[in-house]
């Protein structure tokens, strides 16, 4: 037992040190203090409506660029944050002197991961506050399912994190994780298309064509796709003829959690013999 | 030696932890390709029912059947009545709260054939109804739509909302049209754009214009009906609201516009406005709805499902000011017309029998039905004056005292101004029968009356309505 504490208590110092250092850096205040604004002025939207047309058009304009500002800003964030919190301590060298105490280096990365995953969640969490204030003042009622969609887009975050966390064991600078971060996360969202190209592949009956439809076939099976949490619109948005969720939730909780684990794995293969 | 292992036991982690996430994956692509199907079959069925608009071209009613083929064997099927159990599906889309036996079918093994087929045919652009729906667009990629704007489409079709309400204020209701085609197109449950839209057609649209001359209506094949350009605006709102209720089966608004702002309106087709606003009710709904049903109802002659109507609106809203002051006068006046309606089918029971022993008391009881009707407007006073008048003219007319009936007919016309067309025609017939000459303008309404109903290149056999 004592054993396993000792194994908790190193990442844990680490991840809430990576919280603190992490959480003043101005970039991401940036983009937090940007998104509250949008969050914020999609109250004031109105004003680009008829005021004598009473609808609920509102509501709604109000709901999708809450949700389209958290999904972009939380995405800026989330990859800013994974992108920089080893590659950072490298370049500072700040590094050596903790990989010198007692702890084993996959102990430094999970507290570096969970570190940034407090900075992600405090991040959602003040924005989904502000959203769910902006619509509890126009509907009056509480939008509990506001929190279903949140919580479905933290998890589309930790898919987007722990692959950009990837990246970043293997970078000395911010920069390039950053920009495979942005990678991943577009091309996490247009994994769609490899369906496309396999449904369209085979028609001119030549090789290179019929292997170029199983490879984006073989690649759609296998790539995370994070279109699946485009749920979350329809949770916020909530029509009669909605499917139950009940299913959904929890399948897209379980396919972040398999895909973040898989990140991490990728990472410590990546900084297992890592020269530093 | 143990950091070699120890690499290749990581990456062996990884690939099993990838290989599982690929799993998960499938099952997520699963449940998404069910959230398809059962959404198509929604709008399917909800198709089948209402407008049955599919296009030849399309496979959409063809699967249908093939589901409701399958289904009828599927246990979720099995507590249906002999009536509904031949097309299941059509029959569980009917009430929303099959909306989970529903869910629960496209998810089973009865329908995994059925889901195949729909796949594969939404893949080939070949289900009309499916279009709309964001993992199936994907799948087609004919206008990728779904990756044009990244997953954030809808605020996309928010931003041209705002566009199309500046075209508005300017007066370009023409450019709106196809923006607010736009808008629904990238989001199709924008349930306010497919209303709003709908009005700007059907009212804005058509304000100017006044109503084209039945002569100089064309036959629509399409449409089944005699349209000029201002009708045409008014189908091409139905078009739109079609469209509407179809991706969003559950919505009650759609069809209350439909039924109400459109056919009640716009178009006096009552038949059609009581067929949506039925529907309306069956689904969560403000109060307001149920009252206009049972308002079309009346328009539409069915008195008695509008007296039923109104009582049960009395039991569900006991404290409501409606409830106490306005059902009442209504019920009132739902119980004369069905007294007028029975001494009207009494009177020509009577006249069918007129040469024949039953006759006395056939007439003696049309009498009574007639007696019954005029007391029962007395009783409502003020209320009742309009409906009294003119069953008293008509027994002036039965008597022939022409212009006493003639008089009286015009005096309640001017009293009910929502009456003023019946009570004009009326008074044609009754100078007509009478030998009285007609105005200028009585003349010119019985030379309009003559081209009603028929336009150029209308079938033979084929009815129109004549509004």
């Amino acid at each position: 037992m004592k054993q396993i504490i000792g194994w908790v208590r190193g990442p844990w110092a680490i991840a809430v040190y990576t919280y603190r250092e992490g959480i003043r850096k101005r970039t991401l205040i940036g983009f937090l203090i940007l998104s509250l604004l949008v969050i914020f002025g999609s109250s004031f939207i109105s004003a680009f409506l008829d005021p004598t047309s009473r609808t609920d058009i509102e509501l709604k304009l109000i709901k999708d660029i809450c949700v389209a500002t958290i999904s972009i800003f939380g995405a800026l964030i989330t990859v800013f944050t994974s992108a920089s919190v080893v590659p950072n301590e490298i370049e500072n060298k700040v590094i050596y002197s903790i990989l010198t105490k007692p702890i084993r280096r996959w102990q430094y990365l999970l507290g570096k991961f969970l570190g940034a995953q407090l900075i992600i969640i405090v991040n959602l969490a003040l924005m989904g506050i502000l959203f769910f204030a902006a619509l509890y003042i126009r509907q009056g009622i509480l939008p509990t399912l506001l929190l279903w969609a949140l919580l479905l887009t933290y998890f589309e975050f930790l898919i987007l994190s722990a692959f950009t966390f990837a990246i970043s064991t293997a970078a000395t600078s911010p920069v390039l994780p950053t920009i495979g971060g942005l990678f991943v996360y577009i091309t996490g969202n247009l994994t769609e298309y490899l369906k496309d190209v396999q449904n369209r592949a085979g028609q001119t009956g030549k090789w290179l064509d019929d292997m170029l439809g199983r490879i984006a076939g073989i690649l759609y099976d296998v790539l995370p796709n994070l279109q699946n949490f485009s749920l979350r619109n329809q949770i916020v948005n909530g029509m009669p003829n909605d499917p139950p969720t009940d299913v959904m939730i929890p399948n897209l909780m379980a396919y972040g959690l398999i895909w973040a684990v898989g990140g991490f794995l990728l990472a410590w293969l990546i900084f297992w013999r890592k020269e530093l | 030696m143990r950091s070699r292992y120890g690499r290749l036991v990581l990456a062996v982690a990884f690939v099993l932890v990838a290989a599982l996430g690929a799993w998960q994956g499938r099952r997520v692509t699963r449940l998404r390709e069910a959230e398809a199907f059962y959404r198509w079959m929604l709008a399917a069925a909800v198709d089948e029912r209402l407008f049955q608009d599919t296009s030849s071209e399309y496979l959409d009613r063809e699967l249908l059947e093939t589901c409701n083929r399958l289904a009828a064997a599927a246990p979720e099927t099995a507590q249906l009545e002999a009536d509904q159990a031949a097309m299941p599906i059509t029959a569980l889309a009917k009430n929303l709260k099959n909306d989970e036996a529903i869910w629960s079918l496209v998810r089973g093994a009865a329908l995994a054939p059925a889901r195949g087929q729909f796949l594969d045919a939404a893949r080939r652009g070949k289900l009309q109804f499916a279009r709309s729906i964001g993992y199936l667009e994907a799948q087609e990629g004919n206008v990728g739509i779904f990756s044009l704007f990244f997953g954030f489409r809808k605020v996309a079709a928010n931003w041209l909302w705002i566009q199309v309400d500046r075209y508005w204020h300017r007066g370009d209701l023409f450019r709106m049209v196809a923006l607010m085609k736009t808008c629904v197109l990238l989001d199709p449950n924008f349930i306010e754009a497919y209303q709003i839209g709908a009005w700007h057609m059907a009212y804005n649209a058509t304000a100017k214009m006044a109503d084209t001359p039945w002569a100089l209506r064309e036959w629509d094949e399409r449409y089944q009906a005699c349209v000029g350009e201002k009708e045409r605006y008014y189908y091409f709102a139905i078009d739109f609201l079609k469209d509407g209720i179809r991706k969003n089966p559950r919505n009650y608004k759609l069809y209350f516009d439909l039924g109400f702002a459109i056919y009640k309106q716009k178009m006096n087709d009552y038949a059609n406005a009581v067929k949506y606003l039925s529907e309306a009710v069956r689904l969560p709904h403000d109060r307001w709805v149920p009252r206009q049903l049972y308002i079309c109802m009346e328009l539409n002659g069915q008195y008695e499902e509008a007296i039923r109507g109104w009582e049960e609106y009395q039991k569900r809203f006991p404290e409501s000011e409606l409830t106490k002051e306005v059902a009442p006068r209504f019920i009132r006046s739902n119980q004369g017309k069905l007294l007028e309606k029975q001494w009207e089918d009494a009177l020509k029971k009577a006249e069918a029998a007129r040469d024949t022993a039953e006759y006395p008391a056939l007439k003696a009881e049309a009498d009574r039905l007639f007696q019954q009707a005029l007391d029962h407007w007395k009783a409502m006073g003020e209320d009742g004056d309009v409906r009294r008048m003119r069953l008293e003219a008509l027994k002036l007319r039965g008597e022939k005292r022409w212009f006493e009936a003639v008089a009286l007919l015009d005096k309640a016309r001017w009293d009910a101004p929502d009456q003023w067309e019946d009570f004009s025609d009326l008074i044609i017939q009754i100078k007509q029968e009478g030998g009285i000459p007609l105005s200028l303008s009585e003349r010119k309404a019985v030379e309009r009356k003559k081209d009603e109903g028929r336009c150029k290149g209308m079938p033979e056999d084929a009815s129109t309505r004549t509004s």
